[in-house]
């Protein structure tokens, strides 16, 4: 096989995507900058007055901005476990979905914790903890963990990326800015593709595959924590780690499906996300949602069971002032996947990524019953206060940020994607020399 | 009769009192079975005023135990010499049946040749009480406590005098004195001795704790003498020696350290994840040493 011939082939391919942006996605791109500037003037009201203007008060402390942070943050770990785990796969399938998901791990890790940052009273006191950082709190443990496993993201991203920036600084013809190329060079840090250069470079990514599992589990479980470790009804619950892997799971595949949908369909990349990975991620989608509506089901049956005063008056608020949405998340955003993954004949593209639409909302749905109904209805009873300072409604500053974080995801999504093949042209060379590789030995076998 | 009751309020409790302790006999709750306690007693204080205290207290002749306190009677304190009379106060025993007189520093006694004040303590009387007359017979003495250092030895110094008409000090003999330090709930005796030639010296005890500041303060006390009564000094030095309790803070969730495997599990968790950046940073150093040269070799 002759690699630089192959490589230009694939440049050549896919190089319409990095040199050319057509009017719809130019319209895109502005309503994304639109909706994140009034996402930034949303964020300017708070900053002058304070978290009045949001839905949180005394009782509600936290309002949807946790809920976007956990469920981004989930998103995050779900990829970074997923694709740790794809890299110990064989096979050409897997590259066609390997970069969709390392961008999703890396950037749902930059747009979560913004929303903790939101959550905070005073951000001119942020660096308050990092002076007095309290090492038995699990929020320095979360911030710990978060920067660290960013980092690490970045670093596996970059890696993956390295032999694709030395195929595209090495293409003269490559119809892209100056400044583009100089990233490029920079970037492929002079690799030239040689063997030592391969398997070294193969060595720390597979390190590194590894590495992330781990702590995003770890990392995982240290934000489950922050919820767990506390006595509040709801929330003092000993599986709830694993509950929050699960669900982290649910909604990262969830939100790969989605990707893999658009990106196929917005890039006419058909030719390599092929049925077979939406199958695939539907199964894995299909078994995950069992396993969350699984551990669903124990926790609020133990909940339900025990008779505990104060997990009792939860429970009695989810039924009641909660009810549509309890059934939303937890019926509907469970069984509805269920139900189109189980058989074989629903299988189809599109009714998968309606699934994983459904067990994205539903798994959005549930966070937010984890924690508003959990807050309103604290330990100790409040008296002689106004009902708004007890019940949370989100207000449209709340909404335009988070809507504002999902149009900053994608937006960035759109960018990368601008700057390096969405799939990774390395990766399928890699596939095609160990395939040729491997003719070349059976045919001297046979020889 | 109800004007009576209203006039000797006290009587009428003491009657009260005594028809309804322990539900006893009428025989046994008659005032003659009772015996009238009416002590007197003075203090010099150690700001060298002077505390007239009464106790007027029933007794059951044949149950110690059962004493009746006589609150709400009017004492009088007199100063007397010869035919002179000087009422010094008036006072009512309370409910424990104390009455109590403090007379200033500056108050102008009547004294004899021989230096002794007569107190009296009267109780005029009732219909039931019989009048009560006591009497004290003291001198006035003067003590003067020291702490000093004398040649870095901790010393507790005290004179003990009186004074004469013509305001000269007169320094006393033979006079049993102690010293005392205020503990947290009584005082603890760390000396007794006599004094001589009017004055008392002891080698301070070094080993006695004071408060957090390392404060004592040190009484020198003459108690129930013939001719002095009561009387008390106070002074206070820097003279404790604070021995704080050293608590070794245990590492807990809520101590301001963490517990020790907190420190470990993270740093192990954290140094391994960093250093397996910097391998891999390091690698990538050595792949782009590798292209660098490639590059030069083309």
């Amino acid at each position: 096989m002759d690699i630089i011939k192959r490589k230009k082939e694939l440049v050549k391919e896919f190089s319409p995507m990095l040199e050319k942006t057509s009017l719809i996605s130019k319209l895109w791109i502005v309503v994304l900058i639109a909706i994140i500037s009034v996402g930034i003037y949303a964020f300017y009201l708070q900053f002058i007055n304070g978290h009045k203007i949001t839905g949180m008060r005394d009782n509600v402390v936290w309002g949807i901005y946790i809920i976007n942070f956990i469920f981004f943050v989930g998103i995050s770990y779900s990829g970074a476990f997923i694709t740790g785990v794809l890299h110990f796969f064989k096979g050409s399938w897997k590259y066609s979905i390997a970069r969709i998901i390392k961008i999703i791990t890396v950037l749902s890790l930059i747009v979560g914790p913004i929303f903790i940052l939101l959550c905070i009273g005073r951000l001119d006191r942020l660096h308050y903890l990092f002076i007095y950082p309290r090492i038995q709190s699990p929020i320095t443990w979360d911030i710990i963990a978060i920067m660290t496993d960013l980092i690490g993201c970045f670093i596996y991203l970059y890696l993956t990326f390295i032999p694709d920036f030395a195929i595209l600084r090495d293409t003269a013809d490559l119809k892209v800015p100056r400044w583009q190329k100089n990233v490029y060079k920079v970037l492929a840090i002079g690799y030239q593709d040689t063997a030592s250069q391969r398997e070294r470079l193969h060595k720390i990514t597979e390190i590194m595959s590894v590495m992330i599992i781990a702590m995003a589990i770890v990392a995982y479980t240290v934000l489950a924590w922050i919820f767990s470790l506390t006595l509040q009804p709801g929330w003092n619950s000993t599986i709830f780690a694993p509950y929050f892997i699960i669900a982290g799971l649910y909604s990262g595949v969830g939100v790969i499906i989605i990707s893999m949908y658009l990106i196929r369909k917005i890039y006419k990349l058909e030719k390599y996300i092929r049925k077979i990975h939406f199958i695939g991620a539907g199964i894995v989608l299909l078994i995950i949602s069992l396993l969350f509506g699984y551990f669903t089901f124990s926790e609020y049956f133990a909940k339900w069971f025990s008779h505990k005063t104060n997990d009792e008056e939860l429970l009695n608020t989810l039924f009641s002032r909660y009810f549509w949405e309890f059934i939303l998340a937890n019926y509907i955003g469970v069984l509805v996947p269920i139900v189109i993954l189980f058989f074989k004949k629903l299988r189809t593209i599109k009714s998968i990524t309606f699934a994983a639409v459904i067990a994205v909302l539903g798994l959005w749905l549930n966070r937010y019953l984890i924690v508003i109904p959990t807050l309103e209805t604290p330990y100790i009873p409040i008296q002689d206060t106004r009902p708004e300072f007890i019940f949370y409604t989100a207000t449209w500053i709340e909404y335009a940020l988070s809507f504002a974080g999902i149009a900053a995801f994608i937006l960035m999504f759109k960018l990368i994607m601008k700057f390096v093949p969405i799939i990774p042209m390395s990766g399928i060379i890699d596939q095609e020399r160990c395939e040729e590789n491997k003719t070349n030995n059976t045919t001297n076998q046979v020889q | 009769m109800k004007r009576d009751l209203y006039k000797y309020p006290f009587i009428t409790s003491f009657v009260i009192v005594l028809l309804l302790s322990n539900f006893s006999l009428a025989q046994e709750n008659d005032v003659s079975n009772y015996r009238i306690g009416f002590n007197f007693n003075t203090v010099k204080q150690y700001d060298n005023s002077r505390l007239l205290e009464l106790n007027f207290i029933a007794t059951n002749k044949k149950d110690r135990k059962d004493k009746i306190p006589v609150n709400n009677a009017e004492i009088k304190f007199f100063n007397v010499l010869n035919d002179d009379k000087v009422l010094l106060g008036k006072v009512y025993t309370t409910n424990e049946g104390v009455a109590q007189l403090i007379l200033p520093e500056n108050q102008n006694y009547l004294i004899d040749d021989d230096g002794n004040i007569l107190l009296i303590a009267f109780f005029e009387g009732t219909n039931s009480l019989e009048a009560e007359t006591a009497e004290i017979s003291v001198k006035d003495l003067h003590l003067e406590l020291n702490l000093t250092e004398i040649d870095s030895v901790k010393t507790a110094l005290v004179s003990a005098f009186t004074m004469n008409k013509l305001g000269e000090k007169i320094p006393v003999e033979d006079l049993e004195i102690s010293f005392y330090v205020q503990a947290m709930l009584s005082k603890m005796k760390i000396e007794e001795g006599t004094i001589s030639d009017g004055s008392y010296e002891f080698k301070f005890p070094t080993d006695i704790p004071g408060d957090v500041n390392g404060n004592l303060i040190v009484y020198s006390m003459v108690v129930e003498h013939d001719e002095y009564w009561n009387v008390t000094q106070k002074e206070n030095a820097n003279w404790g020696v604070f021995h704080k309790q050293t608590m070794k803070e245990k590492n807990t969730l809520w101590s301001a350290v963490a517990p020790l495997w907190m420190y470990t599990v993270l740093t192990i968790m954290l140094v391994g994840v960093w250093a397996n950046y910097v391998y891999t940073i390091i690698n990538l150093i050595k792949i782009k040493k590798e292209g660098d040269e490639i590059k030069l070799k083309i």
